[in-house]
């Protein structure tokens, strides 16, 4: 659950606001409902009506129907943190409609005395409430319509971020209770069948007539929005994750799960952030949105659309046109639910900023009184029948199980369980022998799941069903009752083989419950079939989960995996533990593995193999250069070395290929191997290729025999380029003799730091100090100065001393930059009167501000920092301003960067990647991932550090600031910064200037731009937001006299066969290339052209004249 | 919801003739209880708190429920972002910081579903808990408490027979543990034994009415005697318990904040100053502990 949503309380004027409160509010919209309906934009024949609003209820966080059709939510003012004294009062109210106008009437408050509820799910008589720590179970038992009972359920969910605490209370179609946490609760649960720890993020499912609670899925940010589809499979939406719908399957783990060695991707990478999830379902809504999956973008104020279609074991998801969007900027849908009458409900938390940690709790622009539920209906479209199950009897409910209407059968079934009779047992019983078709059986089986119970001729029919959704719902059923399922086994093991992906992954999950000898054998059949990645996941998953019960059987010599070699390699490489190798050295020497089998078991014998079995890889490399590589991480990351044989190296220091000889030198360096220590000094001072690796290895020997030769080679070398070398080196063994000869260097640097010296220095604060000590009385340029000052301000541990070194060295004024309160209201009031977010977008762009090189906007740019695609809509102008100021004041959740420092002294920073059992990965500031032995790591910690450097805005002019903070400022917001539905092509390569142009373009026109011809440079770049790219985006290719081209290649960013339209706006002075064959444009106007889909990334070329078309240019790809 | 909307007899059997004036609490004792969810969620309800307020008769006791759902002797539940030592590091900071007299520990229900296997590693941790507990503050009083028994509550609930017997031997380990560091020992699993049924909804942790029935019984096995019903149940004793709740709440939210992440953790670059609220709760809770102490002298002074 993700509140970051604050509101300016609007019954305060702004007049009385202070002046610091007031930063970043000045255009506080109109709270008049009538005024807020008006923003809406909605696709033609929706309409869109309130339902209830303030003062009638307040902060809603979750709401769901009950089998009466009222609405319940739970509404929270206390949000974000308790006032010392206040009393809980948080509340549960319940929302109805008696008179069918589409307008609610009456109000009760079901419950209050609660500590932000953050869910609520009116089932089982009464109504689940997640309140903080606990799962209560209050009760109405004397029918004055209030709780009078209250029963803690669950307890020991943590609090440690109230935007994370548990929520999202749904009932399944099987009858369970599932909720979910975030990224940063820890949760201890005591069942009766052992405690149940979560750490981080995840999905539980809990079945109360057991009281079993267990869990489903971990990882995801801040998971919020959860869906089942029609036949069970289910989908989850991510509060702070940008990867749209994400499939969840049995034991799937995603990112920022603590601990996790491996995650699994959403669907939609590149996505705004989601709260909420629904599929639209009845008869009401028109057929193109039947089935189509919607969840609230809350900060771009709309609600974004997805079509899912079946692709392997998941799904390739699509945005389509947006659900609806407002420009009312306080509208914040936060949950969205199909309602009783098959109208759409949306729970609006109202709000015009968005924030969660950041702003203060006691803020007092933070609104704790407003809110509003939006009902969305369809023109000329009947509403469904509004049915108050409570008063249906049995028959009814039973019937009503398969009507066509959605939200009837999942109420009907939720009516059920309140009527768990014998009698209604023996009623479900004869009905359920009349269902016939794969649809009645589904619900039939679903009904008696529901009661807690098991129909086994139902599940054995639907496991046989000609149609896999409904077998992979069968399945589903087995993976949570195997053991009532007689026969299970044998279902399981035929569904293994299934010609469908889906219910093969659904096979392993089963088997995953059911660890025995045979689990992973028999999974692991799916290898036989083609494999994507979440089979992949699964099958890795069981392997290594079912670890204590294949290990044992295969050790003791049974041939367990039926003598297929690619099922006991995949299960050694999961594993990634020593086993015996006997069979695969067998595979290797009697040629039975063919090539990639054979690459993959050497890659499986440098993870798993002993001392002893490391030898043999020195001998495979000769036809698998790869072995090097698996040789090196084995000794970085296992500290394991061939026990003999070591010489073998030797031949290889005499190769010519440089990528050889620099493993071996590597090699040879790490097992410190004396005898090839000569060779090495000899490469270093005679072979200008190999002088670098040579240096390498020379420095990995270590020892104060390394440090003298680089010492005296940095003195003597009268070679410049071997002088560089060895005081990097020198740098990195012994700071302090390096450092002098560093500073000469740094002070001749242009000011990117050609000679990779920084990093050297900035690795450990004695090595950071003795640069400092050199810096003493000397002057650098002051664009290496800043640079330096830039990284050393984002290492874990900031080196104060060096720093203040640079900064007197390099003459620079102090960086950081605080602002008086008068000034941060000068500078946002400037940002909104004075800002073009054009200019800024340009500014973004350049690749001074290098602010690509780590943030995404939407699906183009880099992963490391937080993707901004709806920065704007949910930050205000102050947080933009001081994030770009002092970044170590904001930081994201899920952007802490983790700080190791190694036993030697090393320190590393980085966003944490992986945790493995043997390593853990950062993923550092350049990109870069960096592999760190568990063995060599001294200390982990979370570091309060941004990775985002200070002062990267240092070199921009005022008004330049202004407008980089306006075009962040628009991003998301409904207008033209705001990344919409369509596909654009967003990747492209620009040509960088050759005279090989001006020579010819003359003779031979354009086509000499789509030549494949290996001298031209490609840069890459991406589209603008609005998906143009102006021709003076890209690197100015110099023509004939005063012509200058502009050129871009691209590739269709389409896996599938088949064809793309492609829709090029205005085709004035452009040229097409499909490879070196043109497609011929019209002279002016829009063109429409249709391809074949695949191909490479670079296979179209796009020439425009820009001296003679200066106006942007945007392709739309459409597939066929 | 606190309020009692049915009356329920409660029969006391093992009331004492006399009234003993147990040596387990001296006047102003700082009281600190530990261990996992059927410690923690006694805060709610507050009947042990009373019971043991009015057993000890005239001293002024104030406690501390430091009982975290989940938890371990290695401190498993408290432990946040980092590994168990940090939770059992903060334990030691939370118990240094409120310096109690007595500890009450009741550990050994999560622990045992580990059954025999995990025995001897249960007793080792718990012997380095009361190490630190000793050390960190030296109490006066440690007093080790058996888990209370599980409940089989039929099927579809699982039976919890087997449960029973691992929760017996490590009962028995416990009771052993405490006789080797000579510290006291409550037997509150024996104390309940097999003859209380429907006093909790999952088999293991007590319901409101659980709490009720059971206080007299956790009371007992503390070698206190029970004040009397009545007393108990008057409208004074009714109000203390209520205030005794109203004080855990706020010490609650004072020891185990919400927001740690930002108050106190990584995040505190954004939120930190906002942990100088934290102090702003003592106030509040000393004048609860006031009147407390002024419902216990009325109820132990008009018997």
């Amino acid at each position: 659950m993700n509140f970051r949503i604050i509101l300016a309380p609007l019954t305060l004027s702004v007049g009385i606001l202070s002046s610091h409160a007031q930063r970043g509010l000045k255009d506080i919209p109109n709270p008049d409902p009538v005024v807020q309906k008006a923003g809406f934009n909605l696709p033609e024949g929706m309409q869109i009506e309130l339902f209830a609003s303030d003062p009638m209820i307040a902060k809603p966080v979750q709401m769901n129907f009950d089998t009466q059709g009222r609405l319940w939510l739970v509404s929270s003012g206390m949000y974000p943190h308790i006032v010392p004294g206040a009393e809980e009062n948080d509340r549960v109210l319940v929302l109805e409609d008696s008179n069918g106008d589409g307008k609610a009437d009456k109000r009760t408050v079901f419950a209050d005395k609660l500590h932000i509820p953050t869910a609520v799910l009116p089932v089982d008589g009464g109504a689940y409430v997640a309140n903080s720590t606990e799962i209560l179970f209050l009760e109405d038992t004397d029918g004055d319509g209030k709780s009078d009972k209250r029963t803690v359920v669950l307890s020991g969910f943590g609090t440690e971020d109230t935007h994370h605490l548990v929520h999202t209370l749904k009932q399944g179609p099987d009858g369970m209770i599932y909720f979910m946490q975030s990224i940063y609760i820890h949760s201890h649960l005591e069942t009766p069948y052992g405690v149940r720890r979560l750490m981080g993020g995840g999905i539980w499912h809990f079945r109360p007539e057991t009281q079993r609670a267990e869990i489903l899925s971990k990882g995801l940010i801040n998971p919020w929005g959860l869906a089942f589809d029609d036949y069970g499979q289910t989908f989850a939406t991510d509060g702070a994750g940008g990867d749209g719908i994400n499939f969840i399957f049995p034991r799937s783990v995603f990112r920022t799960s603590p601990g996790a060695k491996r995650v699994i991707r959403g669907l939609n990478p590149g996505q705004p952030k989601l709260c909420g999830l629904e599929i639209l379902s009845g008869s009401h809504v028109p057929d193109a949105l039947r089935g189509v999956m919607i969840a609230p973008d809350f900060r771009g104020h709309r609600i974004n659309t997805y079509k899912l279609t079946p692709d392997g074991s998941t799904y390739t998801s699509t945005r389509i046109e947006d659900f609806l969007s407002s420009s009312h900027r306080a509208f914040r849908p936060i949950d969205v639910k199909m309602g009783p009458d098959g109208a759409v409900y949306i729970a609006d938390w109202y709000n015009p900023i968005i924030q969660h940690g950041e702003v203060d709790f006691r803020d007092k622009r933070r609104d704790h009184t407003r809110g509003r539920i939006w009902r969305v209906t369809f023109k000329d479209r009947p509403l469904i029948e509004k049915k108050d199950f409570t008063k249906a009897t049995i028959e009814q409910i039973l019937s009503s199980l398969l009507s066509k209407e959605r939200v009837h059968r999942d109420l009907a079934r939720t009516e059920l369980r309140n009527r768990k009779t014998p009698e209604t047992f023996s009623k479900l019983k004869s009905w359920s022998a009349g269902l016939k078709d794969d649809f009645s059986l589904l619900q039939g089986m679903w009904a008696y799941q529901a009661l807690n119970s098991t129909n086994v001729g139902i599940v054995t029919t639907l496991a046989k069903s000609s149609d896999p959704r409904y077998r992979a719902a069968a399945l589903r059923f087995i993976y949570h009752r195997y053991d009532e399922v007689t026969g299970a086994k044998q279902i399981v093991s035929k569904a293994i083989d299934d010609k469908n992906a889906q219910v093969r992954l659904w096979a392993i999950s089963c088997l995953a419950q059911k660890p025995d000898s045979q689990s992973v054998p028999l999974a692991l059949r799916a290898l036989d079939q083609p494999v994507d990645k979440p089979i992949d996941f699964a099958l890795w998953s069981i392997v290594r989960e079912h670890e204590a019960h294949w290990v044992p059987q295969f050790e003791s010599g049974k041939n367990i995996f039926g003598g297929k070699l690619p099922h006991l390699l995949f299960a050694m490489k999961s594993l990634g533990k020593p086993l015996s190798l006997k069979s695969i050295f067998k595979g290797i020497d009697d040629g039975s593995l063919d090539a990639p089998q054979k690459a993959q078991a050497i890659e499986v014998i440098s993870l798993v193999g002993n001392a002893k079995d490391l030898e043999r890889l020195l001998d495979l490399s000769a036809s698998n250069p790869a072995a090097l590589d698996y040789l090196i991480t084995a000794k970085k990351i296992r500290k394991l070395q061939p026990a003999k044989g070591l010489e073998k190296i030797l031949p290889l220091l005499a190769s010519d290929q440089p990528e050889i000889f620099s493993k071996a030198a590597q090699l040879a360096g790490l097992w410190k191997f004396i005898p090839a220590r000569k060779k090495l000094i000899d490469a270093l001072t005679n072979s200008p290729k190999k002088r670098k690796a040579a240096a390498e290895g020379l420095r990995l020997y270590g020892g104060a025999q390394a440090v003298t030769l680089f010492e005296k080679i940095s003195r003597e070398s009268k070679d410049d380029a071997v002088r560089i070398i060895a005081v990097r080196e020198l740098a990195s063994l012994a700071p302090d003799k390096a450092a002098a000869a560093a500073v000469e260097l740094l002070m001749k640097d242009d000011g990117s730091d050609r000679y990779g010296l920084l990093a050297l220095f900035l690795k450990n604060p004695k090595a950071s100090s003795t640069l400092a000590r050199a810096l003493k009385g000397k002057t650098l340029p002051s664009k290496i100065a800043s640079l330096g000052l830039q990284r050393a301000g984002t290492s874990g541990r900031p080196p104060i001393d060096l720093m203040e070194a640079l900064k007197a060295s390099g003459k620079l004024k102090p960086m950081t930059q605080q602002l008086t309160a008068k000034q941060m209201a000068v500078m946002v009031d400037r940002v909104k009167t004075q800002g073009d977010p054009h200019r800024g977008e340009t500014i973004y762009r350049s690749s001074s501000m290098q602010c690509i090189a780590c943030h995404a906007i939407g699906t183009v740019g880099s992963p490391i920092g937080p993707n901004l695609i709806s920065m704007g809509a949910s930050a205000p102008v102050d947080y933009l301003i001081t994030s770009l100021l002092n970044p170590n004041d904001k930081i994201k959740e899920g952007y802490h960067t983790t700080s190791v420092i190694e036993k030697n002294g090393d320190a590393h920073t980085g966003g944490l990647i992986i945790e493995g059992r043997d390593e853990i990965v950062l993923r550092d500031f350049a990109g870069e991932k960096i592999r760190i032995a568990r063995a060599d790591i001294k200390s982990l910690s979370i570091s309060p550090v941004s990775m985002m450097p200070a002062g990267l805005t240092a070199s921009l002019r005022e008004d330049q600031f202004i407008d980089l903070v306006r075009f962040l400022s628009e991003l998301g917001k409904e207008g033209e910064f705001k990344t919409d539905a369509r596909q654009v092509i967003r990747k492209w390569t620009g040509l960088r200037s050759h005279k090989r142009v001006a020579d010819q373009i003359a003779h031979r026109g354009a086509v000499i731009f789509a030549e494949p011809f290996k001298d031209y440079q490609w840069t890459p770049l991406v589209s603008r937001v609005n998906g143009e790219l102006l021709p003076s985006d890209l690197p100015k290719v110099k023509g004939r006299g005063n012509s200058r081209w502009s050129v871009a290649r691209f590739g269709l960013d389409s896996k599938k066969n088949g064809e793309v339209i492609l829709k090029i706006n205005n085709t004035h002075q452009m040229y097409l290339f499909d490879g070196i064959k043109e497609i011929k444009l019209p002279k002016n106007g829009p063109a429409t052209i249709v391809v074949t889909a695949g191909g490479a990334d670079d296979r179209f070329t796009l020439a425009v004249n820009s001296t003679q078309r200066p106006a942007p240019f945007v392709i739309e790809t459409q597939t066929k | 919801m606190f309020s009692m909307t049915r009356k329920i007899i409660i029969l006391i059997t093992t009331l004492t003739a006399l009234r003993l004036e147990a040596a387990l609490f001296k006047d102003n004792d700082t009281v600190v209880l530990l261990g996992n969810t059927v410690i923690e969620r006694a805060q709610h309800y507050g009947y042990f708190e009373t019971a043991i307020t009015l057993a000890s008769g005239k001293k002024n006791l104030k406690f501390r429920n430091l009982a975290w759902s989940g938890d371990s002797v290695f401190g498993h539940a408290r432990s946040y972002f980092g590994p168990p030592k940090e939770g059992f590091r903060r334990l030691t900071v939370d118990i240094g910081d409120i310096k109690p007299n007595v500890v009450i520990v009741c550990y050994g229900a999560v622990a045992a579903f580990e059954g025999e296997k995990g025995l001897a590693e249960f007793i080792a941790g718990y012997e380095k808990l009361l190490d630190m507990i000793s050390e960190t503050v030296k109490p006066r009083v440690i007093v080790l408490v058996s888990p209370p028994p599980a409940e089989s509550m039929g099927s579809p609930m699982p039976d919890m027979t087997e449960h029973n017997y691992r929760l017996a031997s490590y009962t028995k380990a416990i009771a052993e543990l405490a006789k080797k560091r000579k510290i006291s020992y409550a037997d509150f699993n024996a104390e309940i034994g097999n003859g209380v049924k429907g006093m909790t909804d999952n088999g293991l942790h007590f319901h409101e009415n659980g709490y009720r029935v059971v206080a007299p019984k956790f009371t007992k096995s503390l070698g206190l005697t029970m004040p009397n019903e009545s007393q108990l149940m008057s409208e004074n004793g009714t109000k203390l318990r209520e205030t005794i709740i109203a004080k855990n709440k706020l010490f609650f939210h004072q020891w185990r904040p919400a927001n740690e992440t930002y108050l106190r953790l990584f995040r505190k670059h954004e939120q930190g100053n906002n942990v100088k609220e934290l102090p702003m709760f003592d106030p509040l809770i000393e004048e609860r502990e006031k009147e407390i102490e002024a419902l216990r002298l009325k109820l132990t002074t008009d018997k």
